[in-house]
């Protein structure tokens, strides 16, 4: 019984509750956002976001610039995706779906990691992780109905 | 089998945010998060030509607008929020599953804020989804 008392106590339980909650904050808003704004300009939009929290974070932990070409490659390319896959979720959203079920859908994002991380890392699956891939089949078979 | 229309775009934000998550244990190889965090939000930048609306973009309300900014706020404080639990002796383990629960929120809040209600059926496909997404963030191991 003493371990939810101590887990409350610690920060990173706290900053992973403000991570869901702005996640869940980030949804309702690109939601309500997409009621009148096409996905495009959303995504634009959306981008000028990043700004103050990007410039907070490197003046808060005053971080050195890390020049690694292999490293910055990867991020960009990280951006790009991520803005692609964003600019899809905003058109998912705009197409009048049900936004609980969109949501839901796309957080099933770790599915094509996990299956990458095998073909290219070449890490191994853990039991939990079959186990959910078999629950990620029967969600996105449920959800295509 | 008629597939719904979000289901199309859907897959493609599943797929690129996949990506993404391979991209993103490469790039923290060889850099901090907090630089990960600022070259994606770059990366986000060089879509921003092709994606410019015009003087169209002055003629929507306030309200949109602000939304859409928002949306981008939370989103980047949720990634930096991720970075803070890790960094503040969270581990991954842990972490990932519990902060891939936010569909959690959006669940509960759409029927007051969006009024939308989901069926039985999308219910079932959201906890197979939700636990689905708590399993694959376990942590893998190297061969």
């Amino acid at each position: 019984m003493r371990v939810i008392p101590q887990g409350l106590k610690a920060k990173w339980f706290w900053y992973s509750l403000l991570c869901v909650l702005c996640w869940g904050a980030w949804v309702l808003c690109s939601k309500l956002g997409t009621n009148e704004i096409p996905a495009s300009t959303m995504q634009f939009i959306f981008a000028f976001g990043f700004i103050p929290v990007a410039v907070l974070v490197l003046v808060m932990k005053r971080v050195k610039f890390e020049k690694s070409a292999k490293g910055i490659a990867y991020s960009l390319g990280n951006g790009i995706l991520a803005g692609i896959g964003g600019l899809t979720l905003f058109a998912a959203y705009r197409s009048g779906g049900n936004t609980s079920v969109i949501t839901a859908a796309t957080a099933l994002y770790p599915l094509i990691t996990v299956v990458l991380a095998v073909l290219v890392l070449r890490e191994r699956l853990n039991w939990l992780q079959m186990v959910g891939l078999g629950f990620a089949v029967v969600a996105i078979i449920i959800f295509s109905l | 089998m008629h597939l719904p229309p979000w289901f199309w775009f859907g897959l493609i934000t599943l797929i690129s945010w996949g990506i993404v998550g391979l991209l993103q244990k490469l790039s923290t190889n060889h850099l901090s998060a907090e630089w990960a965090l600022v070259w994606l939000a770059v990366g986000f930048f060089i879509l921003e030509p092709w994606l410019y609306p015009g003087k169209v973009l002055l003629t929507y309300s306030h309200r949109g607008l602000e939304w859409a900014l928002l949306s981008g706020v939370f989103n980047a404080l949720g990634a930096w929020a991720l970075l803070a639990a890790l960094k503040s002796g969270g581990k991954a383990s842990i972490v990932a599953p519990f902060t891939a629960l936010y569909p959690i929120v959006v669940v509960f809040l759409a029927p007051f804020i969006l009024h939308e209600s989901i069926s039985a059926l999308q219910a079932v496909g959201i906890v197979c989804a939700l636990i689905a997404v708590v399993l694959l963030s376990t942590e893998s191991s190297t061969a």
